[in-house]
């Protein structure tokens, strides 16, 4: 039976949490990290306020995970700014939405 | 105001090297017809830690999995996935000039779909009378009757800081004061959001200046703004 579409998103948040604190430690990107990190979430929880409920296919779910276990790897303060950004872009785009 | 070209530094020199491998053009020819969907591939296989392709596949079901019944369109997310393996595959230090010369090729060649090749310069400064001249090039010029177009090129929303907004701003604001119209813009490689989050944290003067963004990369080919 797949999963909702929820809990995919909990698993993508809070790996993002991680990586954000990872970010932050270079301390002039303290704002941008913080404020970055922020926007994305925002858009993630406006995507599970309106498809939190609905089943998420198992290969959505293979793929957050996938994304899950990449950033999982990075351990350079600097490529984890630049997933930052990336991150939430591959959710949302295996999730079928537009960043 | 008149273009010329950079001097030949040893730094120019080596990043000339860089430009000119043919990987770079490979790359950017197959994201100059990318869909957002196959650049943001691009952007996460040229970050990423892991050069797995399966792993990349299924991190990428709407471009690799069944939905997908377009086999030209398959066989373009290969290719682009092969390319930026081959970019991730280098050194850091490498991989991050590679990735700076893949956007600037990306834009001279949207550009060139426009203004046509003949118009479309590369690491060219612009002199303005009575006004020392910036030391660092610009990207990407569009040389031709006004107006003429400047070009800086970023891999990320991290890239947009002060000296390149003021260069930017700098240049149209000289240019205007000759009366010449030069339209300025930066071209970032990265989500819009990312770069709007990026931009609020910046006091530098942006209000004139283009800020072209993975979501409106085609826009090059169209027009400015």
């Amino acid at each position: 039976m797949p999963e909702n579409v929820q809990p995919v998103i909990d698993r993508a948040l809070e790996a993002y949490s991680a990586l954000a604190e990872l970010g932050e430690e270079l301390e002039d990107e303290w704002s941008y990290v913080n404020d970055l990190a922020d926007a994305w979430r925002h858009r993630l929880a406006e995507v599970a306020d309106q498809r939190g409920t609905q089943p998420a296919s198992g290969a959505v779910s293979a793929a957050v995970d996938r994304a899950i276990a990449e950033i999982g790897l990075v351990a350079d303060p600097h490529r984890a700014i630049d997933w930052l950004s990336t991150f939430p872009q591959v959710v949302l785009l295996a999730l079928g939405e537009t960043p | 105001m008149r273009f010329q070209d950079a001097a030949r530094d040893a730094r120019a020199v080596v990043y000339a090297g860089i430009q000119a491998d043919p990987l770079v053009a490979r790359a950017a020819e197959l994201l100059a017809t990318a869909t957002p969907g196959q650049r943001i591939l691009a952007r996460a296989v040229m970050n990423g830690e892991t050069t797995d392709p399966d792993g990349w596949r299924t991190t990428f079901p709407s471009l690799f999995g069944p939905p997908v019944t377009d086999e030209l369109e398959r066989a373009r997310s290969e290719a682009i996935l092969a390319a930026s393996l081959a970019v991730a595959d280098r050194g850091e230090q490498v991989r991050s000039q590679v990735r700076g010369a893949i956007v600037e090729e990306l834009t001279a060649r949207l550009l060139a779909r426009r203004v046509g090749s003949p118009a479309v310069r590369r690491e060219r400064r612009i002199l303005f009378d009575g006004v020392r001249a910036e030391i660092h090039p610009y990207d990407v010029t569009v040389e031709r009757e006004s107006p003429a177009e400047a070009y800086d090129c970023k891999w990320g929303a991290r890239g947009i800081n002060a000296d390149v907004l003021h260069q930017l701003d700098d240049a149209r604001s000289h240019a205007a004061d000759e009366d010449e119209r030069l339209a300025v813009a930066l071209v970032v490689f990265d989500a819009a959001r990312s770069c709007a989050v990026r931009l609020a944290a910046q006091t530098a003067p942006h209000e004139g200046t283009a800020i072209v963004t993975l979501e409106t990369l085609d826009a090059l080919a169209e027009r400015l703004g």
